[in-house]
Formats: structure tokens, C-alpha cells, sequence
């Protein structure tokens, strides 16, 4: 079988939706200049491209309509460049990477754009028309459960404290504002419309600060708004082609692709999602969890970051070296790429063998993904 | 340009300058830009040496906070620049209008005078906000150019709120000038203007400063306690209720001994405000300690922690200095003055000899400074109505005495009699009526005609004198002319009920018949607070559900007449329009509002749900709204959220936001030119009437009460949304989305929401979360959160 393996990495400074400097950026708009800037970073020659596929978790207003296929043509493709809009909610852009890791071992193609966009400021989550079926909202009513929801019953269900919760938040900011202040994340970021860098990072956060926070979800809760991720405008892409065309190109790959997997979970509990799916992953690869040197895995809350760590046996040392999402911003649709894309560059600049991303996924499931050195 | 609608002459100030952010000076330029018209706010460059625009921009961050609010809606604030005196001076250049709103010290007003003079464009007209230095002293070894373009514009606090506006022009100032300022502040400002001449205090606060002096003295005097005092010198006197030491406490302890201050070293020598004066060493110390009033610790009154954590009213011992609970005085004077102010002054208790002594001395202060202080004693009424809110300016108050009673009185105790009371005692009185004109007292000692400014047309003026078209005692249809009829409510806070509905439904069927168009309008406080809660609840408690649901039935029906009536029907409301009194301005063609309009379906709050189709209408809006998302959700979500929520805007900008107001309905800033305006807006819809056609809406049935009950959920777990809320937003949802058998793709009649609104109004009124809502609203005028 060919190896496929993630050849470039790019993305948008994250910024706080309604009120962060990307708010007036449309998200089709934004993911072009990404992918426009990450197509020059790496030298590829545009007319390779067999697709361009854009995770998005609200793919409607102006990330609507084949939202792929258009930034395609916004980023100045080559109109022989396919285009193509997936839907896996947060793990959408992970799932863009998965379908295109599928057709280059299908031999269906050697070059694919992925990327994931979600502006929270411009469509609302839930977009513009919710209409969940009143079969299933009776049935399983936990199939619409708000995430926040979800997130208290992951705390609960391992008897995660809030003050865990805030010290890992603490972590992730700390973490995020070293990397930015050592400029240790300017590589990864396109500059839009002239704002280069991230928008969410509390610098001197402070668990005395966040344990001030009222309960964000549940009145008698522990999850707040300072130990979820924010709502997040930004958009991210990466490169994904077979080994030999890299070599043939030129290109500088930043990891191989071992295994992939998706896996579903109890929808109320779905931020464990990422143990079903990392479990299946790492199996397939052939290693265990601590045969892992790197992990990104996505803060949607700290709590479900807590409990996934926990359960797969991750030390908190190897997890979201430059922050997670807590810190840095989740726009739903971008997550995916972003957390695979810089688990893949961390792999390189570290120096280490193996990295995995995962994340888990509204409605309960998981995705992962397995990397390895080139 | 001002964004306004109705006639009027055209403005000429396309900005506005304002130098000093301070209260006033923000307050000045959140209203200028509340009017839709462009403001440089300039302030000093600060020490510190870090932002040089920090005092202005900090001014308009605060103004934004400000409760009430200084700014009508959220784009106000956009259209105020901050800028400073050192930097931004070239801005003045854009003004045509430049109000300086400093210190009260005239070498720091003249020397941005001098700033301001070097910058400012040929045929701008400057203003001060002073309200201490006279006009000669201001313009003193000024330029000509600058004499002739100035004058004094005094607004009162808060600048959005408070109506007067004082002009004083100097020998000097151009005519012109003031009649640009005059126009502009009375119609994009809506304020009234009253001329006054240049002397200390003007008008408002030269009589308003004696009173709250004289009030003072006597109650100490005469040994009254605070809680005594102003339930005397309050309702009863027509004066709004927090009376002589409530209103202290309101504007400041610390703002009196600046305002006697400079009134002490401007006024004339034996002027009876010198006699009178009195510094009180509790207030002094008071101050001192910060008891400033509501601003600070406490004043008069206090909200001190009862034992078991409950919030007391507490009031100030005048003698002793020490709290103690506030009383609820019963006076026998106070129950009486419901039969007139006389009978106030004249009840032999002690609230009638206090009533007396502040009346007789504030009010023979008042007239003895006619004409020194305004031409007309019309001014000097206005003047107390619109800046200190007295029911009845001093002049109308001496007539409701008697201004012979009272001349004979001030006699008989071997008082001064006034020059001018003299003449009224003998003419009769200062004002009288001649057919349905009225005519005020001149200092000549003849009558002359109150005329209105052009565009001025009140109810009060087209009722005097005439009888109704038909009436009853909820409301009453008048004649306006020009084939408009005009619909008064006038039940207590123009609540609805049967009554009020049948007036609606005879005025549907009269105007149909021999009018044009109707407009409906009242001069109230308050254009209507909604449903007879009393009324309703008395029926629940004896389960009379038959007679509510036929009341629902009722206002349904009369709502929909007018709606679809053949001529046009536009709503004119100022105050309160809320729950009954939104879904009458809904059913209308068109809504004029006052810029000072408080709408909102607020039926939520006592458990039920609208019932009048209240909820219809606002989906239709929101549905045909340009630039609203496709999809049947968009709609549903804005009206649930909006009634759930019981959203009431607080102002007739933010009701256009929140969607009660369609894009098109226009705003009066003025309240006097409402009438005027609405009645115009009639007559230009009555050109090519048609009734509107049916409307139809496509709405999501269950799915859309599925998506609603996630969000509810979701707030319900946050602890926002209780018990009972989650039983009465059920029914809304049932409501909004088109009930159980609607589906998006078919759409729907108006019947059926009116039919969905009547069951959801039925179960709801049912409930016992519902009764005790309604009960506690009735017993305690706040919401229950059960």
C-alpha cells in the first residue's frame, strides 16, 4: 500500500467569535488565504491538486453552499482542483484528512488540500434553521444534548474536581502564551487581512482568576466558561500526499499517516469519544499509548480532556505542548486539521517517532489519528 | 441630517461639537447622537501622558454602562467621536453647532472660547451649558463674531430625559442663531424651549432652589420628619413623589451648597432667596461622611439589611442625625388634597400648615420675579413642568387656589402681595378659557392666546371645550380634523378591558363610516400598560373561565377589524406600551412613536401567554423582515426569544430592533409634535389605502418546539429559567411554532395562531403558577419567579 503522509501545515490566527478581531473575515474568504499561502509555503504545483476537502461542523450562510468547491476557486485553484464539503461536526477536518489518506491508498488520487473552517461569529452553532426530530428528541433525548451539558457529565461520571479542571486550564494558557511569546507559533499562522496572531490566549490566567467564574452550563455545575473552549473564528488547512509524490516534488513532509479511526460513544457523555477512537487507532498502528511521544488531543472542555487522558493512561507532559483549545480557540470545523497538522510538525521539531491527534465529536463519537516520523 | 420623521422646517446642524465629557457634556453628546446626528466630544489630553484621547473615550465607555441609559440604541454610541483639546481642534471646523459643557470658572470657559473661536467655520453657533455665569460675563472682551453666534443652552439632567432646555440669547446673538438652535433642540432634540433672560438660575432652578430652600425650613421648623414632609410636598401638590428631601437624595446632598453658592453671589441684594437661606450643619456633615444620597452611602433615606438579610428603608432623623425605619405617615391633609390644592392649604393638620407656608412662599417668590426673569408667566409654568416635573407650574397652582384667595391671604397674615398677583387677583386669574382657547395673564394686566409652536398639536388643546364623537368611560373618539379621528384611552394607566375593546371596535366602525383615518393616542403618562390584571384574576379566583376566554375572544377580534379595516390606522404611543397596549400598536397600518416609547409583549412575566395576537404579529414581522436568514426557524426564534424573555425596548429605537416597530414607522423626539406627526402619517397612508392582505406563514410545528425546548432546557440547568417559566414558554412555543399538525411546507392562516394563542392563554390561566404570578404582580407590582 502507499504511505501517505501530511506534507504542509497551515492556519488562520484564532480569534474570539463576536468579539475577536476575524469577526468581520468571511470563513470562506479566510480558509482561501490559508490554503493560498499554504500551497507557496510548500512549493506544490497547484495543477496536482485532485481535491479540496473542507471540514465544516455548520456548513450554511456564508460557509455554505459547497463551501470547498468555492474556496477552491477563492484561493485561485486550478479549476481541474475538485472541491468538497464533509460534515463530522469538530471532527470534521480530521475526517477531510481521513478521506483523503483513503483515496491516495485507493490510488484516487496523490495530492489533497484539507482543511476545516467555522466562523462562530457569522453562522450560529445550531445554524440558522435547528429543526431536531421530535422522534428522536423523545426517543433519545441525549442525541441534542448541549455540549456543555456533557461536559458536566463527564466530571461527574470520574469525579473530575472543578479545581482540576481549572488547573488544567491554567496549563493550557501557560503553555499557549510561552509558545507565542517564543514565537513558537508564528510558523503555523497565515496572517488574514493583517491580524497575525492568536486572539484567545489569556497570558496570565490564574487559577484564583478562573475559580472566580460562575458555572457556565449547570447552576450547580463545575464545568465553566473558563475551562471550555471559547467560541472561535479560524480556519486551517493541510497538505496530505502519497510519500512518493512528496520525494518526486520536493516537498518536506512533517509526518507519515499509521492508522486512522473513528469510533461512536454515549452521546451524553460524548467527550470520551476519544478514547474508543485513539483505543482503535493505536491498535491498528500496532503500539500502545506509551509508545506515544506526542499528543494533540482537543480541549473541548478540560474535563473530557481530563477523563480521555486518564482512561488511554496519557501523561499530561506529552499532551498540547503549545496549548489546546482551552487556550488557543475551537472553531469547530478548523479543530481537525489543525490539532493533525501540528501534531505533525511537533513530531519534526522534536524530533520524536510517534504523535497522535484526537477529538472527540457532539452526538458521541471520537476521531484519532496516528503519526509517525519521516 | 437628524433622522426624524413629520414636518417641520429643515435642520441646519449636520454635527455637533461637544467640549467636556463630564455628566452633562457626555450626557449632551449621547442625545445629540440619539437625534442621528454626528458628534466630536473633545475633553483634555490627560497628565499621565499615555492615550491622549483617555477622557473622552473613557466618558463614552461610561455612558454606555450608564442606567438609565443615555443612548437610545446601540448605534448611538458609534456616531460619538472622542477626540482632545490639544490634537482635534481642526473638528470644530466640521461643527455647526459647538456646545461647551466645562468648569464652572469663567477663565477656563473663555480660554476655550478663544480655541474654539480660532477653529470654528463661519455661521457655526456656539452654546454654554452654564448654569451659574451670566451670558454678559461669558461674552466679555470677546470677539464680535463670537457675540453674535452665542448663546447659553442649559439642559437639566439626564440630558436624554429631562425635557427643559433654557435658551439665553445675549444683546449680541444673532436672531438666526437661535432660531436654528430653537428648532433643532425642540425637534431633533425633542426638548421644550423655553427663552428666559440672562439672570441667575434662569428659571428652573432660581424657583426650584427657593422651593427645595423654603421646604426645607419649614419642615424643620415646624417639625416634620423627612417621611412627613414628603408626603406632603409631593403628590399632593402635584410635584413628582420623592418630594423635597426623596429629590435631594436623587440629585445630590453634595450639588445644593454649589447651586446656593453661586445663586448667593449672583443674585440681587434683597432678594428673598438671601433671606431664606439657611446652611444646615447636618447636611454638612452628612456630606462629610459621605451620606451624599442615592450617589453615596445613603441621604434622607437609606436601604439598610434588615435581621433576617431583608433590604429596609430607613430615613434620617432631621434633629438627631441617627436612622431610624421609614414611616408610612397618615395625614388626614394628604387624604383630602384629592379634592384640590386648596383644600391642602387650607386642612387646619400639620400637613396642611406646611403645605400652606411652602406654597405661600415659593409661590409669591415665583410671581414677584415676573417679568425679570421671562416676559410670560407661560415660560416660568413650562419652565417647572418640564425641568423640576411639577404637575403645575406656580402660576397654574395660584389659579387652582385662587389668585384672589391667595393675595387675600398673603394680606391677612400682613404679607407683600406681588405687583402681578395684584393684577390677577383683580383680572380673576393667570390663566383663562375663552370657548376652546385659553388665554394667559400679560403683565399689562390683559389676556392673550397661548399659541403653539407650528407642528404642536396636543390632545388636551383639541379636546377643550368640544365633546367626543362617541365615548364611554374607557375611552373616548375626537375629532382632529382633516377627516382624522383620534382614539383616547382613558381608564386607570389605560389598562384594557371591555369597555376599552368596545371603544376600539366603535371606532373601527365610526372612522369606517365618516372619517379617513384614525390615529390612536392619549396624553398620558403612560400610552397603555396592558390587560386589567384585577380584573382577570378576579375572574380566575371564581373560575370564571367562560368570561376570560370570551375577553380574549373579544380583544381578538376587535385587534383583527382593525387590522383589516379599510382605512388606515397609525399607533402614537409615548411611555408604556406594554402586553395589550404593544399588541393594539401591532394590529395598527403604521406606528408613530415617541423616541421615549417602552413596548413590549411582557405577558410572560405573570405566567400567560399574549392573547391578543401579539405573538402573530411579531412572527409576521420578523418573517417578512428584509435580511433575515431563510428557513421557517429564523422568525420563530426572534418573536419566542422576544416574548419569553418579556424584551420591553427602552426606547422607540431599540422597540425597531427588538421588531415591534416595522423599518418604515417613523419616531417623534419631540413629544408635543407626536400627535401632529402620527396624524400626518395618517393622512399620507389615506391617499392610496388598502387594506392589508391576509397574511400567511410557514412555520415548523414540532420540530420547532424541539429546538426550543433545547435551548430552555439548557437555561433551565443554568438556573435562569424556573419552574413556572418553563410551563408558560411551553405554551409560547406551541404558539410561535404553529402547533402540533404545522409543518414548514404548509403555510398557515392567521386564524389558527389566534386560535393557538386563545388555548395556550386558557391552559396557562389555569395554572396555580400563573394565579400566584398574577397575584403577586397585583399585591407587590414586581414579578414572581416561581
Amino acid at each position: 500500500m502507499r504511505n501517505v503522509v501530511i506534507a504542509g501545515y497551515a492556519r488562520s490566527p484564532f480569534h474570539f467569535a463576536h468579539k475577536g478581531e476575524l469577526r468581520k473575515v468571511r470563513p470562506d474568504e479566510m480558509a482561501a488565504q490559508v490554503i493560498e499561502a499554504l500551497i507557496k509555503q510548500t512549493g506544490l504545483p497547484a495543477q496536482d491538486i485532485e481535491d479540496v476537502i473542507v471540514g465544516c461542523a455548520f456548513p450554511e450562510g456564508e460557509q455554505g453552499f459547497n463551501v470547498g468547491r468555492l474556496i477552491g476557486l477563492l484561493g485561485h485553484l486550478p479549476i481541474s482542483a475538485a472541491g468538497a464539503t464533509v460534515n463530522r461536526f469538530c471532527g470534521s477536518s480530521m475526517q477531510a484528512i481521513h478521506m483523503a489518506a483513503g483515496a491516495i491508498q485507493m490510488n484516487a488520487g496523490e495530492v489533497f488540500v484539507c482543511g476545516g473552517i467555522e466562523s462562530m461569529t457569522r453562522v450560529p452553532m445550531g445554524g440558522y434553521n435547528p429543526m431536531p426530530s421530535p422522534k428522536l428528541m423523545k426517543d433519545m433525548p441525549a442525541a441534542y444534548m448541549s455540549m456543555g451539558q456533557t461536559a458536566e457529565n463527564v466530571a461527574r461520571q470520574y469525579q473530575i474536581t472543578r479545581s482540576e479542571q481549572e488547573e488544567f486550564a491554567v496549563g493550557s494558557h501557560a503553555k499557549a502564551a510561552a509558545a507565542q511569546a517564543g514565537g513558537r507559533l508564528d510558523a503555523e499562522i497565515v496572517a488574514i487581512n493583517g491580524v497575525a496572531k492568536d486572539g484567545c490566549i489569556r497570558a496570565g490566567t490564574s487559577k484564583e482568576a478562573l475559580a472566580g467564574l460562575k458555572p457556565a452550563f449547570m447552576e450547580e455545575g463545575t464545568v465553566t466558561a473558563g475551562t471550555s473552549s471559547p467560541l472561535t473564528d479560524g480556519a486551517s488547512a493541510v497538505l496530505v500526499t502519497s510519500e512518493d509524490y512528496a520525494k518526486a516534488h520536493g516537498l518536506k513532509p512533517l509526518a507519515k499517516i499509521r492508522a486512522i479511526a473513528v469510533a461512536g460513544c454515549a452521546p451524553e457523555v460524548m467527550g470520551l469519544g476519544p478514547i474508543g477512537a485513539s483505543k482503535k487507532a493505536l491498535k491498528r498502528a500496532g503500539i500502545a499509548a506509551k509508545d506515544l511521544d506526542i499528543v494533540e488531543l482537543n480541549e473541548a472542555f478540560a474535563s473530557q480532556a481530563i477523563a480521555s487522558m486518564r482512561d488511554l493512561d496519557i501523561p499530561v507532559e506529552k499532551v498540547n505542548l503549545d496549548g489546546g483549545a482551552i487556550a488557543l480557540g475551537h472553531p469547530l470545523g478548523a479543530t481537525g486539521a489543525r490539532i493533525t497538522g501540528k501534531a505533525a510538525a511537533l513530531l519534526k521539531r522534536e524530533g520524536k517517532g510517534l504523535a497522535l491527534s484526537t477529538q472527540c465529536i457532539g452526538g458521541g463519537q471520537g476521531i484519532a489519528t496516528v503519526l509517525e516520523a519521516v | 441630517m437628524p433622522s426624524r420623521s413629520g414636518t417641520g422646517p429643515k435642520l441646519k446642524i449636520g454635527r455637533v461639537g461637544v467640549i467636556g465629557s463630564g455628566v452633562m457634556g457626555g450626557g449632551i453628546a449621547a442625545h445629540v447622537a440619539n437625534a442621528g446626528v454626528p458628534v466630536h466630544l473633545l475633553d483634555i489630553v490627560p497628565k499621565d501622558g499615555g492615550n491622549r484621547n483617555a477622557v473622552a473615550e473613557g466618558a463614552i465607555q461610561r455612558l454606555i454602562k450608564t442606567d438609565p441609559a443615555p443612548f437610545m440604541h446601540s448605534g448611538a454610541a458609534r456616531l460619538v467621536t472622542p477626540g482632545n483639546l490639544e490634537d482635534h481642534l481642526d473638528r470644530l471646523g466640521e461643527c455647526d453647532w459647538i456646545v461647551e459643557v466645562v468648569a464652572e470658572n469663567l477663565q477656563i470657559k473663555q480660554d476655550v472660547y478663544r480655541k474654539i473661536e480660532a477653529h470654528r467655520k463661519a455661521g457655526s453657533i456656539v452654546s454654554s451649558n452654564t448654569s451659574t455665569i451670566p451670558l454678559q460675563n461669558l461674552t466679555k472682551g470677546m470677539p464680535k463674531r463670537f457675540a453674535k453666534d452665542f448663546l447659553i443652552t442649559h439642559f437639566f439632567n439626564p440630558p436624554r430625559y429631562m425635557r427643559l432646555l433654557e435658551i439665553v440669547a445675549g444683546p449680541d446673538t444673532k436672531p438666526k442663531a437661535v432660531e436654528i438652535i430653537r428648532d433643532f433642540c425642540d425637534y431633533a432634540l425633542g426638548k421644550g424651549v423655553v427663552d428666559c433672560k440672562d439672570t441667575p438660575g434662569f428659571i428652573a432652578n432660581r424657583i426650584g432652589t427657593y422651593w427645595i430652600q423654603a421646604a426645607i425650613n419649614h419642615a424643620i421648623d415646624q417639625g416634620l420628619s423627612v417621611e412627613e414632609a414628603d408626603a406632603v410636598a409631593g403628590r399632593p401638590m402635584g410635584i413628582p413623589k420623592t418630594g423635597i428631601f426623596g429629590l435631594l437624595d436623587l440629585v445630590g446632598l453634595d450639588l445644593m451648597p454649589h447651586v446656593s453658592k453661586s445663586l448667593l453671589a449672583t443674585l440681587p441684594e434683597g432678594d428673598d432667596y438671601r433671606r431664606i437661606y439657611r446652611p444646615q450643619a447636618l447636611f454638612e456633615k452628612m456630606i462629610a461622611d459621605g451620606y451624599t444620597g442615592r450617589k453615596g452611602k445613603g441621604g434622607f433615606y437609606r436601604l439598610a439589611k434588615g435581621a433576617d438579610g431583608s433590604r429596609v428603608k430607613e430615613a434620617i432623623n432631621l434633629m438627631t442625625g441617627t436612622y431610624h425605619p421609614a414611616g408610612r405617615p397618615r395625614i388626614d391633609s394628604v387624604e383630602a388634597a384629592r379634592k384640590g390644592l386648596k383644600v391642602l392649604a387650607e386642612h387646619p393638620d400639620k400637613g396642611g400648615r406646611y403645605a400652606w407656608a411652602v406654597l405661600r412662599d415659593t409661590l409669591s417668590y415665583a410671581v414677584s420675579l415676573v417679568p425679570d426673569i421671562a416676559d410670560q408667566v407661560t415660560a416660568v409654568d413650562e419652565a417647572m413642568r418640564l425641568g423640576y416635573a411639577w404637575k403645575r407650574g406656580p402660576f397654574e397652582m395660584i389659579d387652582q387656589l385662587g389668585a384672589k384667595w391667595f393675595a387675600e391671604k398673603l394680606a391677612g397674615e400682613g404679607r407683600a402681595v406681588p405687583a402681578l398677583l395684584k393684577t390677577a387677583a383683580d383680572a380673576g386669574s393667570f390663566y383663562r378659557l375663552q370657548g376652546s382657547t385659553v388665554e394667559h395673564l400679560g403683565t399689562d394686566g390683559a389676556y392673550r392666546e397661548i399659541v403653539r409652536r407650528p407642528g404642536v398639536l396636543l390632545l388636551a388643546d383639541v379636546k377643550r371645550g368640544k365633546q367626543p364623537i362617541v365615548g364611554n368611560r374607557a375611552a373616548s373618539l375626537w375629532d382632529l380634523g382633516d377627516g382624522v379621528a383620534c382614539l383616547e384611552f382613558h381608564t386607570k394607566m389605560n389598562a384594557f378591558d371591555a369597555d376599552l375593546l368596545g371603544m376600539v371596535k366603535k371606532a373601527v366602525d365610526t372612522v369606517a363610516k365618516s372619517y379617513k383615518a384614525l390615529v390612536i393616542h392619549n396624553d398620558s403618562d403612560n400610552f397603555s400598560v396592558g390587560a386589567n390584571l384585577g380584573l382577570a384574576l378576579f375572574a380566575a379566583n371564581v373560575a370564571l373561565w367562560p368570561a376570560i376566554d370570551q375577553l380574549v375572544d373579544q380583544g381578538q377580534k376587535t385587534f383583527k377589524a382593525l387590522k383589516y379595516a379599510p382605512f388606515p390606522s397609525v399607533g402614537a404611543p409615548s411611555g408604556m406600551a406594554l402586553g395589550g397596549g404593544c399588541e393594539v400598536l401591532l394590529h395598527c397600518s403604521a406606528i408613530q412613536a415617541h423616541a421615549e416609547s417602552y413596548i413590549g409583549l411582557v405577558e410572560c412575566g405573570v405566567g400567560l401567554v399574549p392573547g391578543w395576537g401579539g405573538s402573530k404579529e411579531l412572527l409576521t414581522r420578523w418573517a417578512t423582515m428584509p435580511g433575515m436568514p431563510k428557513g421557517p426557524m429564523p422568525p420563530v426564534a426572534k418573536a419566542f426569544e422576544t416574548v419569553a424573555m418579556a424584551k420591553v425596548g427602552k426606547s422607540a429605537h431599540e422597540s425597531k430592533e427588538l421588531g415591534f416597530l416595522r423599518p418604515a414607522d417613523g419616531i417623534t423626539m419631540n413629544r408635543d409634535r407626536l400627535l401632529a406627526d402620527a396624524k400626518e402619517t395618517a393622512l399620507r397612508l389615506a391617499k392610496r389605502y388598502k387594506a392589508p392582505e391576509p397574511q400567511e406563514l410557514r412555520l415548523p410545528g414540532p420540530t420547532g418546539v424541539a429546538a426550543i425546548s433545547l435551548q430552555v432546557e439548557g437555561l433551565a440547568l443554568q438556573g435562569k429559567v424556573t419552574r413556572h417559566d418553563q410551563v408558560v414558554v411551553a405554551e409560547l412555543a406551541k404558539v410561535v411554532t404553529g402547533g402540533e399538525d404545522a409543518d414548514h411546507i404548509d403555510p398557515i392562516g392567521e386564524d389558527k395562531l389566534y386560535a393557538l394563542e386563545r388555548q395556550a392563554f386558557m391552559r396557562l390561566v389555569k395554572t396555580e403558577g400563573t394565579l400566584a404570578r398574577m397575584e403577586h404582580m397585583l399585591t407587590t407590582g414586581k414579578p414572581l419567579r416561581n
